[in-house]
């Protein structure tokens, strides 16, 4: 059987972690499947595993009863076919921009990294930094680095924890913007943990609902409109209350929202 | 801005003679006014003779450059062993668990304590005082690496395990950065410990050339001016050998440095 590249799988997996000597469920009977170039949200309250299976994903941890596989193949480690841009952007300090998003690029030549770290700060709109600090970025420029850096690595699929969480509204939004266009012009698949409703229904095909203690999925909701989504048509709003009714939230979105 | 910004510095830096020079006018107060008798307090000017008069003559310096040679081998063995065995403790448990304990107890020995021990085993030679001085150097930056290892944020370290970062690539391009302002500490108090001792290696381990030789000959001829001019260089020294390492560490470490700056 030939897989499309940049496809993943979660067949049957549960996981649990050993609290005080007791097994504490934490993934219960995970079922998904990512096709190939879709963009993905996970959405879930704190303690639904998200995180964890973001990790089983990157092969970070790999003890886990099921199965997760990518392109078919069960992952036994992390790879450079997947990329993670983390929550805070984990630039090093002691380097440089250019540095930094040329970290997983050892294997490559000067003038070949060079190439690609160019081509990847252009990318994402910040030709010219590459010998700035990142202590000399603004958060959402460093978070621009840091996708700048999974992305360099030329990854089937890249994998965001809740990536735009530790920005501000307004470059928050913007970013959002710039997630899609990079997306679009990528072609690569793109899996998101995230908070925010409005953010996974801006960007996501599918929006895959979890809930907690154990994580197990709840819903998977497509969302059927085409890109360059308005926030506030009606559409929008029914998939949001759509989703916050399975956080029992339903109710109170008139009141929350509506202002 | 850019002036602004140099005004200010200025500033701090002329801010910073000004407790110096407050000493100094204290010190030619209490000369001045009688309070001591200049045998035991010498005046400013008659310090400031004995320097002149100091500079004029080889053994001056003949026993600047042995405090300095002496330090700087102390040092470099010292902090080099520190460093490696901090590291090799920072980066495994059972090396910790092993060795941590009796370097712990050893640790509390006081430097002074160990003179008259090297001394019977290697005689008033110049081993004896540079092993002092690697001993003086060897705790702080043991510790500091240590300290500075184990501190690496796990997120460094998860970055790194996604990257396929292993070993000795984890350790050169990862461990190590990261510790880095915490062995650059170690190395400044390591200096700074290794030139304290300095004194007790050259008064107690008696020597033909050293400040500390100079400090206690004046001592022995009731010679204060002596006493004193050696006390200060040991001081400038010190100092200056302090703002060398500082300069160095924010070479090093530049993208830090920078962040700091603001």
């Amino acid at each position: 059987m030939t897989v499309e590249k940049g496809t993943l799988e979660i067949k049957n997996l549960s996981k649990s972690f050993i609290v005080d000597n007791n097994p504490l469920l934490v993934l219960n009977n995970i079922n998904i499947k990512f096709p190939a170039c879709a963009f993905i949200s996970i959405i879930g309250g704190s303690g639904c595993g998200k995180t964890t299976l973001l990790r089983i994903m990157l092969g970070l941890d790999t003890s886990y009863d099921g199965e997760a596989l990518m392109d078919g193949e069960r992952i036994v480690g992390p790879g450079s076919n997947r990329g993670i841009v983390f929550q805070d952007h984990r630039l090093l300090p002691w380097l440089t921009v250019g540095e930094n998003v040329a970290f997983g690029l050892d294997r490559l030549n000067r003038k070949e990294k060079k190439l690609l770290v160019d081509e990847n700060l252009k990318l994402v709109g910040l030709s010219g930094f590459e010998s700035a600090y990142p202590s000399q970025l603004s958060g959402g420029m460093a978070q621009r680095v840091a996708i700048a850096r999974a992305l360099a690595n030329k990854p089937e699929i890249l994998l965001l924890d809740e990536p735009l969480g530790a920005l501000d509204a307004l470059t928050r939004i913007h970013m959002q913007k710039e997630l899609e266009r990079l997306w679009l012009l990528e072609k690569i698949t793109m899996i998101m943990v995230t908070h925010d409703v409005d953010e996974a229904i801006y960007l996501s095909d599918k929006v895959v609902i979890m809930s907690s203690r154990p994580g197990v999925i709840k819903k998977i909701i497509d969302i059927p409109s085409s890109r360059s989504r308005d926030r506030a048509s009606s559409e929008f709003m029914q998939i949001k209350a759509e989703i916050l009714k399975e956080f029992h939230l339903g109710t109170e979105y008139p009141f929350a929202y509506a202002i | 801005m850019k002036n602004m910004l140099i005004t200010r510095k200025t500033k701090s830096r002329l801010s910073s003679f000004i407790f110096p020079i407050v000493l100094l006018l204290l010190w030619q107060f209490i000369s001045s006014a009688g309070y001591a008798s200049s045998a035991v307090v010498p005046s400013p000017k008659k310090v400031l003779n004995t320097f002149q008069i100091l500079f004029t003559q080889q053994t001056f310096f003949l026993n600047i450059t042995a405090s300095l040679e002496r330090v700087m081998i102390g040092f470099l063995i010292g902090s080099l062993t520190g460093f490696l065995f901090g590291l090799l403790m920072g980066l495994s448990r059972t090396a910790e668990i092993i060795f941590a304990p009796s370097f712990h107890t050893v640790r509390q020995v006081p430097m002074i304590g160990w003179i008259p021990l090297i001394v019977m085993w290697f005689g008033m030679t110049e081993l004896p005082r540079i092993l002092i001085i690697s001993i003086a150097a060897f705790y702080p930056i043991t510790l500091n690496t240590f300290a500075g290892v184990r501190s690496v944020p796990r997120e460094y370290l998860e970055l790194a395990s996604v990257y396929g970062y292993k070993r000795f690539k984890l350790i050169r391009r990862i461990i190590l950065p990261a510790a880095l302002p915490s062995i650059i500490t170690g190395l400044t108090l390591s200096l700074g410990m290794s030139w304290a001792i300095l004194m007790a290696a050259e008064i107690f381990i008696q020597t033909e050339f050293g400040i500390g030789t100079q400090i206690q000959m004046g001592r022995q001829r009731f010679n204060m001016p002596l006493v004193v001019t050696g006390i200060l260089t040991v001081g400038l020294l010190g100092f200056v050998m302090t703002m060398m390492i500082e300069k160095l560490a924010r070479i090093v470490d530049r993208g830090r440095a920078i962040g700091n700056e603001n």
